[in-house]
């Protein structure tokens, strides 16, 4: 094989293999580096790579308010990267940190906090300009979201918050004169009326929530439990948490009134979805985050309804938070809070919120809406604040995300789809979540 | 040839061994290394000894993805030689017309496994799929393929016989086209039918082709992740969840390196063994013919 320079003049072959190697090892050494020391810039403006986690009308939301962000002032330009859905975008993020080629910016979901926070790889907030004027909505924020004896450091501001909900398929339940249900029976009489089956097989189901954590723990929540005792036991709700189990598992298999959606992760909320609009379910759990796209797909009047309750009304809370990577230089860091500030700026938090359904994270931008009416003509966004009355808090547990993917996740659906016990899985979750990590 | 001296034929292996070890040898080193240890990739490593493989093989865990590993490759492998071969013999005929099936049923290899799962996951929708459709008027309609843990795995290997069966279509017809006729016709004047002469003449002389798509099979079928990833993400309840899925879910999903690193281990060996298998049953075949 030949060898050049750049002037086209001929190198004898050894030096052209020593610089061809040389050229080699130049490239690993700046792959294998990691992050440039320095921050990146564009002209003057330092550059902000922000992860993100979006799809569909989110994404659009989210890259509309990035450019107007990237318009509003000339130091900062912000370059959103999508990363695939929330656990995705996770692994990418935890790799990309151990590799040291990480963004400063992205954003994660709640639970994972108190493992990135105890890895140390997270930016305490505190210290930032305005860290402690953002007036955010106390059950949203960090510190509100977690039991009481969560550590008091901030290290994330929230973005996208929500909480799950009912939709009601208003034509149906008028049709059947069904009430909307506002306790368990009640949810498991409303199903078995507003199923319809044909020839034996369901042609409408009456009720449908995806098998995972997130509907479990609201489940186990309403019927009293917690999944961490004060003692610091993961007891993933003991008896209540069984009976959650159980309230899907009547539904599902002997009422036959509520189909387990198939797929895993996000796939099963958008089967879900899709089934609900096409009107092949008359009652969903969802998040509020949907309710925009809802809204404007379904061919019927949608009214959104807090969630049922068993002993005692309880909802988790949901979503994702801005977290800046402690290891980022320091001017990308200081850039990127200032990109989270403006987004906790009522104009934006308004928008965020309005044109998608995730709850306004600002107290201000609570307060704009109510006073502007926008309540009043859209009572369904008022669902979701109004059940942050009942919002359960997380426990700081670094183990709570694993515990919820590798462990309860999979039992539940395991009970579920094949009627195993629920208090033989509950009592197997319960032993594999004290199980060293 | 003979070398010039010794070294010479080191130096021409040397790119393949550099490769080798980089990118096999040493990574299975480390994994070997890492299983030895709980590390999450961001916190230090905490030796532990063999603490992550009694966790893999407690509860049976090892075992069920092993098993189900193994039933899924056991349901593509037969599968897609049974239709292969069926298939090669259809189109083993000369024409624009058979030119043309040969193609199409080839082209499903080519399409990359993200496309064929996206594919599939549409016409296996249970609110609108066609196949949804299809069970729906022959009365099959409470049957949910990728939502019921009974049926997720069958229908989930019927993708992979769907894309790997043109694979061993053109394997099997390579090895028929290489059958002298005049086996055919010494066997025919010898008296036997059709059925006797592909009995007699036409299987044994395809094992070799056969052996050779059933191998490079097998190990595409142990291999599968981007089906699993896509269209079930290793449920409903597990039921999806093969050897090299249940790896990435515990490094990237669940924070466990050290967990999916034993894992790693445990699936290399299996796959060596395997491979030991086929190697002797190959060179056996191979005296023996």
């Amino acid at each position: 094989m030949p060898f050049s320079d750049r002037t086209g003049y001929r190198l004898p072959a050894s030096r052209a293999r020593r610089e061809l190697l040389a050229g080699l090892l130049a490239t690993f050494a700046s792959v294998g580096c990691g992050r440039p020391a320095r921050p990146r810039r564009d002209g003057n403006r330092t550059v902000v790579t922000f992860w993100y986690a979006f799809g569909d009308l989110v994404r659009k939301v989210l890259l509309d308010l990035v450019e107007r962000y990237n318009q509003s002032q000339p130091d900062v330009v912000v370059r959103p990267v999508h990363q695939g859905d929330y656990f995705e975008a996770l692994a990418k993020l935890r790799t990309a940190i151990a590799a040291g080629v990480s963004p400063p910016l992205a954003h994660v979901v709640l639970e994972v906090l108190p493992y990135l926070a105890r890895a140390g790889v997270l930016e305490p907030l505190d210290g930032y300009e305005g860290a402690g004027e953002l007036g955010l909505v106390p059950a949203l924020s960090q510190i509100g979201s977690f039991d009481p004896g969560a550590p008091r450091i901030t290290v994330g501001v929230p973005l996208n918050r929500s909480t799950p909900i009912a939709y009601c398929n208003a034509r149906i339940f008028q049709q059947d004169g069904v009430h909307i249900p506002t306790t368990w029976t009640e949810l498991s009489d409303a199903a078995k009326t507003l199923t319809q089956r044909s020839s034996g097989s369901v042609t409408r189901w009456g009720f449908e929530v995806p098998i995972s954590w997130w509907y479990w723990v609201a489940l186990m929540g309403q019927a009293g439990g917690r999944l961490v005792e004060p003692d610091g036991t993961m007891s993933l709700g003991g008896a209540a948490g069984e009976a959650a189990l159980e309230l899907w598992q009547r539904l599902v298999r002997t009422d036959r009134v509520m189909r387990p959606p198939p797929g895993g992760d996000y796939q099963a909320w958008q089967s879900t979805s899709e089934g609900f609009l096409q009107e092949r379910i008359a009652m969903m759990w969802s998040s509020t985050a949907f309710l925009r796209y809802l809204e404007g797909s379904a061919r019927f009047p949608i009214v959104a309804a807090p969630l049922p309750r068993a002993s005692r009304s309880s909802v988790p809370t949901g979503g994702t938070m801005f977290v800046l990577v402690r290891s980022a230089p320091e001017e990308e860091k200081r850039a990127a809070w200032s990109f989270v500030r403006w987004m906790c700026e009522p104009a934006q938090a308004i928008d965020w919120c309005t044109r998608t359904g995730y709850m306004p994270v600002t107290r201000r931008a609570v307060a704009a809406l109510g006073e502007n009416g926008f309540y009043v003509r859209h009572p369904n966004d008022r669902v979701a604040i109004a059940e942050l009355e009942h919002a359960q808090t997380w426990p700081w547990a670094p183990d709570l995300f694993r515990v919820e993917r590798d462990i309860v996740e999979p039992l539940l659906q395991q009970a579920v789809l094949t009627g195993r016990d629920a208090h033989e899985v509950m009592q197997e979750a319960r032993e594999l979540a004290r199980e060293p990590a | 040839m003979i070398p010039r001296s010794r070294a010479h034929p080191w130096w021409m292996l040397a790119p393949t061994l550099v490769l080798l070890a980089a990118f096999f040898i040493v990574p299975i080193g480390v994994a070997g290394f890492e299983s030895l240890f709980a590390w999450d990739l961001l916190t230090a490593p905490r030796y532990v000894g063999a603490a992550n493989y009694r966790a893999i093989v407690a509860h049976g865990w090892l075992l069920a993805i092993a098993l189900r590993t193994l039933a899924y490759s056991v349901l593509v492998v037969s599968g897609t030689m049974a239709s292969g071969l069926a298939l090669a013999l259809l189109v083993n005929r000369p024409g624009r017309l058979f030119s043309l099936v040969r193609a199409s049923v080839f082209s499903a290899y080519v399409v990359s496994w993200v496309a064929v799962a996206l594919l599939w996951m549409t016409l296996l929708d249970d609110s609108g799929g066609l196949v949804t459709h299809g069970l729906r008027a022959v009365g099959l309609g409470g049957v949910s393929l990728l939502g019921d843990p009974r049926a997720a795995l069958p229908t989930l290997a019927a993708i992979g016989v769907w894309k790997l069966t043109g694979y061993s279509m053109i394997v099997l017809l390579s090895g028929l086209q290489s059958i002298p006729p005049s086996l055919h016709e010494a066997a025919a004047l010898d008296g036997a039918g059709a059925w006797a002469r592909f009995c007699h003449v036409t299987l044994p002389a395809l094992a070799p082709a056969a052996a050779f798509a059933a191998t490079t099979t097998l190990v595409t079928s142990f291999q599968a992740f981007d089906v699993v990833r896509i269209v079930t993400q290793g449920g409903p309840a597990r039921a999806t969840q093969l050897f090299v899925y249940a790896i990435y879910e515990q490094i990237f999903l669940d924070l466990r390196v050290g967990r999916a690193s034993a894992l790693t281990v445990v699936f290399f060996f299996l796959l060596l063994s395997l491979a030991w298998l086929q190697l002797r049953a190959l060179s056996s075949s191979g005296r023996s013919s």
